[in-house]
């Protein structure tokens, strides 16, 4: 365990020194070392680990973007699913019906998540915890009842042959092309939450979270940046719902936005640490990978996720991110007070 | 210990690892993939006859000496599922032939993948004809297509039942197409429009104002396109708004599923359907496969997808059979071609469907769909002791609904 804290406190003091160079440095660094990963996960497995690789940059982005307001915001949602669905949608039916480019439809996709983040976020100005998880949770579900029942967004056969993005003439209509497009984007998104999380925004999103009375007391418009928050976050949605819809073989049904994908989302976060970034990151590889590895056992996979969560939630309440923060935060008490005292010597 | 011993050992678990995942990819058998809707009762039967029929064709020798090792996975009759598992089948147990999916919405997608590896993928119960419609060399189906079931409905209803039509659609792929087709055909043979049309949800449970604006619409029939469960309570409703029994109820193609008559009762009586195959079915070969389902898994009457799940194990064999195999990793593709090729060139077989089925080269609907005949199943009984007559067997023309 030492050692895997050691190994988490050697990365987060190389980034430091990284980015006190320049600030984009690390990031330019860590999306070159990424860059290769395909090729060897096709030389040491086969390509279906890309197409797993690809997952997990849809769902890293999925959760950042919910961690942006749970974590920093604190707002309890459950509709965040819905507003993928809506990413998704869009981009899809842009892309098929008026036959435009995906670098048209997917930011109307994101667009257009991010509106409907102002209609998930309205009842969190009237609403908190469980009656707040209630509306959005209606709201996330209305949506894919809707896709379900109208036939111009699929219906029961879904959208079907959803073009692949295409830059020139070189196509992302494979898994290994594909990886390269929902890399950028996974990390501009976890680039951006940073920033967020640094800015007076972010502040104001953790001063919401922390208390409302106090943070309006202080000058935060809470409403705002309540619906800021479901807006950003929404945005994320949009984005990572646009690339799983042109994520080939280009096909999206109404029940890939299930409540069941909606817990699957939560538990990367629960795990992962709500309100840490790296957590969520974390907690995105790890529950697709432990998906992944027990597909087989498919009679025992909620029981054993349904576990998980509630084990996380007795033992560890702030997830592997606050397991290493808490790791990182006593380091550095120790080596200011071993300063300290060899300062007195 | 020292740090070099501990990297060696990861190195060997490593190299373990490795040697191990390859040395299950040389064997020499012939890799079955299949991915199904295991989360229902039913679907788990469907799913464990398959994988049932494997062993014994292993116990009897295998085929031309090769045992078949078949990995089953379930895709939750979720598209992205469906699409993980055939990926993770093609690419990592690197199978020779792909059996899937139960649901059209997951093998719809599963198409693709099948067409871009290069894999042989049959269909064991999916009906929506826009599969074979995608022009993929790769897919074939073993169920009747959605467009033939709706010409025989619509055929048997007009001409026995009236025009006046109700349609009660459930949103999932198969049900929606069964609806939409029975519509059409409805339309295109008898000039007649839907006297009402609803769509519910795939679990709906309360379907009664539906049923109250259907009883006063004063129809001759309903048409409930729904799977399984959900059409047994339609079934259950639609006599409870008092609809008589006159007003005859027409099921979609998952009428013929054993939950249907279980749940619904006396309220399946007379409920009639197009299915690939009758447990009324006097052939000796179909009483001896009513016999045998009720022997390993306790049903009495088996429906039209157990029998679909074992005219797939049958046709499967006699396909392997007769490729030419090498089995070896440098031979994959061109095994996977040959497979598909021999099961192009199936003919005539002869099995519990209730017409011949057989398949060609061209990539089309016409040579993919091979079960052209359907059945047209009445309930005489409801209950777990169910029982049913037939009321017609139509085979198909191979261009119908095109």
């Amino acid at each position: 365990m030492t050692a895997i804290y050691s190994i988490f406190g050697r990365i987060s003091e190389t980034i430091e020194k990284l980015a006190a160079i320049h600030r984009l440095l690390p990031w330019i660094l860590a999306f070159a070392l990424l860059l290769p990963l395909p090729q060897i996960l096709s030389a040491l497995f086969n390509d279906y680990y890309i197409y797993l690789a690809n997952k997990i940059c849809i769902f890293i982005l999925l959760s950042v973007g919910l961690n942006i307001v749970k974590g920093f915001c604190g707002q309890v949602t459950v509709g965040h699913v819905g507003l993928y669905a809506i990413g998704a949608v869009s981009s899809a039916l842009i892309s098929l019906h008026f036959g435009w480019s995906f670098w048209l439809a997917f930011p109307i996709g994101i667009l257009a998540a991010g509106l409907a983040g102002i209609v998930v976020g309205l009842p969190s100005v009237r609403l908190e915890g469980a009656y707040l998880a209630l509306a959005t949770l209606g709201l996330g579900e209305s949506v894919r009842i809707m896709i379900a029942v109208t036939p111009l967004f699929g219906s029961s056969t879904g959208l079907l042959s959803i073009p692949a993005p295409t830059i020139g003439s070189f196509t992302f209509d494979s898994y290994t092309n594909y990886y390269y497009l929902v890399l950028a984007a996974a990390m501009i998104g976890i680039y951006l939450s940073f920033s967020i999380l640094r800015s007076a925004t972010g502040r104001a999103f953790m001063a919401v979270r922390e208390d409302t009375v106090a943070a309006a007391v202080h000058g935060v418009n809470v409403t705002k940046y309540k619906l800021l928050a479901f807006v950003i976050s929404a945005l994320y949605a949009g984005a990572a719902g646009g690339l799983f819809a042109h994520m080939p073989p280009g096909y999206i049904h109404h029940n890939n936005f299930t409540i069941i994908e909606m817990v699957t989302l939560l538990l990367m976060i629960v795990l992962g640490g709500i309100g840490h970034i790296w957590g969520g990151i974390i907690g995105a590889i790890i529950v697709t990978i432990i998906y992944d590895q027990t597909l087989e056992f498919y009679f025992y996979q909620p029981l054993l996720f349904g576990l998980t969560m509630v084990l996380i939630v007795i033992f560890m309440p702030r997830g592997i991110g606050g397991m290493i923060d808490r790791y990182l935060a006593t380091k550095k008490f120790i080596a200011s007070q071993e300063e300290k005292s060899n300062a007195a010597s | 210990m020292s740090i070099f011993n501990k990297n060696f050992i990861a190195a060997g678990m490593a190299g373990v690892f490795v040697a191990g995942m390859a040395a299950s990819a040389m064997s020499a058998d012939i890799r079955v993939g299949i991915t199904m809707r295991m989360i229902s009762e039913n679907g788990q039967r469907y799913g464990q006859m398959v994988m049932d029929e494997i062993d014994m064709i292993n116990e009897s020798g295998g085929i031309n000496g090769n045992m078949l090792k078949a990995t089953l996975m379930n895709d939750e009759c979720k598209s992205d599922k469906g699409v993980a598992n055939a990926i993770k089948l093609i690419n990592q147990q690197k199978v020779h032939i792909l059996i899937g999916s139960t649901c059209s919405s997951v093998s719809l997608p599963i198409v693709d993948i099948t067409e871009k590896a290069g894999v042989p993928q049959i269909i064991p119960h999916s009906t929506n004809d826009k599969i074979t419609k995608k022009g993929s060399a790769w897919v074939f189906r073993v169920p009747v297509s959605g467009r033939y079931y709706a010409g025989v409905n619509a055929k048997y209803v007009g001409e026995n039942i009236g025009k006046k039509i109700a349609y009660l659609c459930a949103a999932d792929a198969a049900s929606q197409n069964d609806c939409d087709a029975m519509q059409s055909q409805m339309k295109s043979q008898h000039g007649a429009d839907p006297a009402y049309v609803a769509q519910v949800q795939e679990k709906e449970v309360d379907f009664r104002t539906h049923m109250q604006k259907i009883k006063s619409a004063g129809v001759d029939g309903i048409m409930i396109a729904a799977l399984a469960e959900t059409m047994a309570r339609a079934l259950t409703q639609s006599y409870e708004a008092g609809i008589p029994a006159s007003v005859r109820r027409i099921g979609s193609s998952s009428a013929s599923n054993s939950p249907v008559p279980s749940i619904a009762g006396d309220a399946a009586k007379g409920v009639f359907f197009a299915a690939a195959y009758a447990a009324a079915d006097s052939r000796p070969i179909a009483r001896l496969f009513n016999e045998m389902v009720k022997k390993r898994y306790g049903v009495n009457s088996p429906d039209h997808d157990f029998s679909q799940a074992y005219d797939l194990v049958r046709i499967t064999e006699i396909a392997l059979k007769n490729a030419d195999l090498k089995l070896d990793d440098e031979n994959l593709a061109a095994d996977r071609t040959a497979i598909r090729d021999a099961i192009a060139n199936v003919k005539d077989y002869n099995g519990l469907a209730s017409g011949p089925i057989s398949f060609c080269a061209a990539a089309t609907p016409q040579c993919r769909d091979g079960n052209r005949t359907a059945v047209l199943i009445a309930y005489t009984k409801g209950g777990k002791d169910y029982k049913t007559e037939v009321l017609a067997r139509v085979t198909m023309p191979i261009d119908f609904g095109l």
